[in-house]
Order: structure tokens, then sequence, then C-alpha cells
């Protein structure tokens, strides 16, 4: 780890760097102050409880989609269906919840929870099911069964369970709700940051210590970097990569609690916009550490809130260039990195 | 039901379906058949309509919009290039990026010159050929260079794939670049050509979308980029069987807009499913295995 650590570090502020470089000229090209907006939006950022509370809120769905996706990228496996594994089971969790709250309370968190863990985690089983049985690359599968969800929720959503005239499902009861950060930190007040943050920090770091230190966590990225010295270790590869995979795709479902349980109360059409993609750049960023990850979600936090902050002086879409750019920038910079990395190794 | 599928507006509107599709499903076929995944083919798309809107709307000459469009693409397709081969980096992640990078371009510029997150003024479209459209009924269709174009080039790709010297290099790339390059082959080159051939192809499809729709809109894409594809999958990688499955997409595209105007008993989001649900099946192999060229998606 720690040999890695400094190179790591070097090409991720570098590729930082380079982002805010070119977005700058980008912004001076139409004719904006890239100082002005850079600042308006950092002050808009941190400057207030509001502005904190909300980052946090924008990150905490990234911290859990990336840590999924993390394990998913440690065995190798190109999971670029987060995008239908979230929508799957955010809309199992709301769904189930709304039938069962009436009945069994408190009892309907959790069981919408693991509901909504188990469907997601199915639809990463097919992928890595196809890939072991018939060797079919899961890139093309996922890509795939991100549009069959998008149908399936859709049909399930609008012909059964939807409010009249709307795209989402019906209310969870008051009682439900998680509690709001503001409760306990006062300065947040009006955010609607809430406690699947705190889970999803631990989350992150339970990961890391399964990943990096525990014996499954070296057989899953043995599988990773190696499958056919992984096999002769007599480690069951099949098995590490079909569990893990699942497991991944089923930790991506969590960001359905934040939304439903922390924010709307109900599942929406469209709710996790490229969510599923986006967290494949934090994960990459973070060279898929789950710790790393908390800071990359909170980089990218920062860009969805901070283009709302500076929406009136340039388009918040503006902020997608952004998140693209960075992760068009890691790439470039890992590579010239390693590059001379190896280099200075070898002369 | 019959009676619709044979109607002449059902057929005018499966061809119109089936060019997107095509120049979509063989740009990804170039590009993979030089060892090149290409999984931007909707960024493509998206960034190459919203360009001949933005230039048609400021300009209001479609013909140099088209072709500005198109330069916009090969100038993507050079830096698609620069990742995936002079960087060797991972082909998947990049073009995750692209997708991400030319959606976003295309939203951003979308609000920052026409104050909309839903779409763009209204514009020109292509001119149509003069002699071609006087023909009766279906002149509107055939009168159409770029669907013209888009049937043609079953003909030209299977040509140049399989019948020239360009086409057998290009291949050589893809299957086996080692022996290429020990051969003397410029393997660089042919994969660089076959992202560009992808670049312009799919921009040609992101194209023809505005221009038909004379607007751009938000999500007006939806998705053909990645039924491109699926139907290049299923088509196995060669152009005319590539034909045979866009018009089968095409066709159900088609049936789900009939479905959704006169009602049906099918939902109309089990045909959207169809083509990605096929694609699965076709991979696992139970309609005959596919094979992609051996190469394919490794960098060199």
């Amino acid at each position: 780890m720690s040999r890695k650590f400094l190179p790591n570090f070097i090409s991720v502020t570098v590729s930082v760097l380079l982002t805010l470089i070119i977005a700058g000229c980008f912004l001076y090209f139409i004719g904006k102050d890239p100082v002005m907006v850079f600042s308006k939006m950092f002050e808009d950022v941190f400057g207030t409880g509001y502005g904190i509370g909300q980052t946090i809120f924008k990150t905490t769905p990234l911290i859990l989609c990336g840590c999924g996706l993390a394990l998913c990228f440690h065995v190798s496996a190109f999971n670029i269906g987060a995008e239908g594994q979230i929508n799957i089971g955010a809309f199992l969790m709301a769904v189930i919840v709304f039938y069962l709250d009436d009945y069994i309370g408190y009892f309907a968190f959790p069981v919408a929870v693991l509901a909504g863990f188990a469907a997601s985690a199915l639809w990463g089983f097919i992928p890595a099911i196809i890939k072991v049985k018939r060797e079919v690359s899961e890139v093309i599968t996922t890509i795939m069964l991100n549009f069959v969800a998008f149908a399936l929720v859709n049909y399930l959503l609008m012909e059964k369970v939807a409010v009249k005239s709307t795209v989402r499902t019906p209310e969870i009861i008051n009682s439900l709700f998680l509690p709001k950060l503001s409760e306990y930190i006062p300065s947040l007040q009006g955010s609607s940051a809430n406690i699947t943050f705190i889970f999803a920090l631990a989350l992150a770091v339970f990961l890391y210590f399964i990943i990096y230190k525990t014996i499954y966590g070296y057989r899953m990225r043995s599988v990773g970097i190696n499958p056919v010295a992984s096999k002769y270790m007599g480690i069951n590869i099949n098995r590490i990569y079909i569990l893990t995979f699942i497991i991944g795709a089923g930790i991506t479902s969590f960001v359905g609690i934040n939304f439903i349980f922390g924010y709307k109360g109900y599942y929406e059409l469209g709710f996790s916009s490229n969510l599923g993609f986006t967290a494949i750049a934090v994960s990459l960023l973070a060279k898929n550490n789950p710790i790393g990850i908390i800071f990359s979600a909170f980089l990218f936090g920062i860009l969805d809130f901070g283009g709302l902050a500076v929406n009136n002086m340039v388009p918040k879409e503006i902020m997608l260039v952004l998140q693209a750019l960075v992760i068009l920038s890691i790439l470039i910079t890992d590579k010239l990195v390693n590059k001379y990395i190896t280099k200075t190794a070898n002369a | 039901m019959l009676d619709i599928i044979i109607s002449l507006s059902f057929i005018t509107q499966v061809i119109r379906m089936f060019t997107p599709y095509y120049l979509g499903a063989s740009a990804a076929n170039f590009s993979e058949r030089g060892g090149v995944i290409n999984i931007a083919i909707e960024g493509f798309m998206i960034l190459s309509a919203f360009s001949y809107a933005f230039f048609t709307i400021s300009f209001g000459y479609p013909m140099l919009s088209l072709l500005l469009s198109l330069i916009a693409g090969i100038a993507f397709s050079f830096l698609f290039s620069l990742f995936t081969i002079k960087l060797k980096i991972n082909q998947i992640i990049t073009g995750v990026g692209f997708n991400l990078l030319m959606a976003g371009l295309a939203k951003f510029f979308m609000m920052y010159f026409y104050n909309s997150s839903s779409n763009t003024p209204n514009f020109q479209s292509l001119p149509k050929l003069p002699i071609l459209s006087l023909i009766p009924f279906q002149g509107n269709i055939i009168a159409d260079a770029i669907i013209v174009f888009s049937f043609l080039l079953i003909f030209i790709s299977q040509k140049l794939i399989f019948k020239t010297r360009f086409g057998l290099r290009l291949r050589s790339a893809g299957e086996n670049p080692e022996a290429a390059e020990s051969l003397g082959i410029k393997v660089r080159f042919y994969k660089t050509s076959g992202i560009v051939i992808c670049g312009v192809l799919s921009s040609l499809g992101g194209i023809w979308l505005a221009s038909s729709q004379q607007t751009f809109s938000d999500g007006m894409i939806a998705g053909r980029g990645y039924i491109a594809l699926a139907a290049m999958i299923i088509g196995k990688w060669k152009p005319v069987n590539i034909f045979a499955a866009c018009l089968m997409f095409s066709f159900f595209e088609a049936l789900e807009i009939t479905f959704q105007m006169t009602g049906s008993v099918i939902p109309t989001q089990f045909i959207q499913m169809l083509p990605y649900i096929m694609t699965i099946i076709v991979l696992v192999g139970f309609i005959g295995r596919t094979r992609p060229p051996a190469a394919d998606g490794i960098p060199y």
C-alpha cells in the first residue's frame, strides 16, 4: 500500500489540477471569469452549514455506489450496470416498504433494505454467471441489463404502483424517515444530509478492512490481478468472482436508502441520474480503495452541489463536463506517472 | 394488426428507425474489427446531433453544419484513439468517460446557448436529393441522402472489410496485432482508421436524427448507440447480418410506436426490452456461438 501511495497521490492531484486548468480555460473561452466561478463555488459549498449539508447529501450515494463498484473492480469485473442495479434495488425497496409499513411498522425498513439488496444482487448475478459459465464479457451484458432494468421498472411502476399522473411510488409513513444530520449538528439546518452518510462512512471503512486485511479480500484481489495464478493457488476463482460481483451489485442498492428513507420518501423514475456511471469515476479515482472513495466521492459531491451554487453564472451542467474531465485526466496521469516510475526504476 | 404492418407508413417508419441503427452498428463494427471496443457510440451520436443543431441554428447552412459536425466527430475520434491506442488506456473506461463528456457538453451548451434543458429551437433539415424527390409516394425517403447512404453502406462495408487490402489489414489488427506487425503492417494506423471511420459513421447517425426531427432534444438519442452495439453483436460482426439485426430492431421500434398510438395487449416496455434481452441470449450462445475479433478490447 504505502509503496503505491505516493505515485497514486501525485497522479490524482495532477489530474484534479489538470481538470481545473482545462475547465478554467473552457470558462475563459466562453467569456466567464474562472476565478470568480470557482471561488463562488467554494464559498457556497463550504461557507454555509446548508452548503456543507447538501454536499454531504450528494456525496452519500457516491460513496455507497462507489464502494459497491470497487468490489466488482477488485475482481476485474467491469460492472457498467450499476445504473440498472440501483434502479431495480431502490424500486423494490420503495414498493416493499410501502406495502409493509402499515403492518409491521419499523420492521418494514430492514425487510425493504434486504429485499433491495437481494434484487440488485440478482441483477449482478446474471452477468456474473454468464461470464463464468459462457465466458461472455460482463461489459456488454451489464450494459444490456441496464436497459432491461429501466424498461422493467418503468413497466412495474407505471402499470402497477405509481401514484396517478406521476412517475413515483406512494410515499412511506413519516415515522420511517431516517433522522437528519441536522438533528445532531444544528448548523446543517435545512439540508437533506441524513444518517445514511454515517452508514456510508462505516461501510467504506468496513470494506477497506475486508479488502486489504482479510483472507477473503486477499483472494479477491488475487483473482482480479491474476486469475490463472489464483486458480493454481487453490482459490475457487469462480466462486470468489460471483460472490464479490453480487455483493458489490447489492451494495449499490443502498443508494436507495439515502433517497427514499433519507430524503423523498418514495422511488421516482430517473432518481439515479447517471449515478451508476459517475460512481465508476469515483471508484477509479480512488484506485478502488474504499477509504479513498470517501474523498473522491466528496470531490464529486462538491462538483454536484457546486454546480447549483454557480448556476446563475454558468449553467450547472458545466459540472457534468467537469466530472467527465476528471475521469479522462486521471486515466492520462495514471498512465504517465506509471510510465515515469517504471522508467526511473529501470534506469 | 397485419394491415398496420404492411401499410406504407409503417414501412417508412421502419426505414427511418433503421438508418441511425445501421450507421451506429457499422460504426461500432469498424472499430471492433480493428480491435478497439468503442462503447461511446451513444456519446458520438449525442454530440454530433447537437453540433448539427448548433451550427444550423447559428449559420443556417445545413450542408456546412453536416461538414462541421463530421469534423467534430473526427476530432473526438482522434482524441479517443489518443487514449486507447497511443496511451493504451482501458477502452471501456475511456468509453464511459467519453460518453459522460459528450453528453455533458451537449447538455451544457444547450443550456448556455438556448437556455433550455429540454430542447433547442427548430432548424432546417438537410436538403433532399433533387431528382429523386420527384418519385411518387415515398420520394421523401428515397431522396434522403443519409438514408440512401445507410443502405449502400451494407455493400460498402461488406466490400471494404472482406474484399480490400485495407479491410484485411484492419481485421488482422483486430485478430492478431503482433503477427500483423511482424508482417510489416502498421497496426496502429489501421486501428486509428477503424476508430475514425467509427466516429464518422456514428456522427452521421446523430446528424441524421437531428436533421430529420429538426430539433435537438435532451435524451433524443435514447440509447440508440447501445442498441447499435447490440445489433453489431447479434450480427456477429458481419455487415450483412448486422443489417438483418438492425432491420429487426427497427421493426420492433416501429411496432412499439404504433402500439403506443393504438394501444396493444403487449406492454410497450416489453418490446423495448427485446433487443437487449435478445443480445444477452445470443451472447450466451443459445442461438449459435458468436465470436468477437480475437484481440478485441486488448490495448496494442
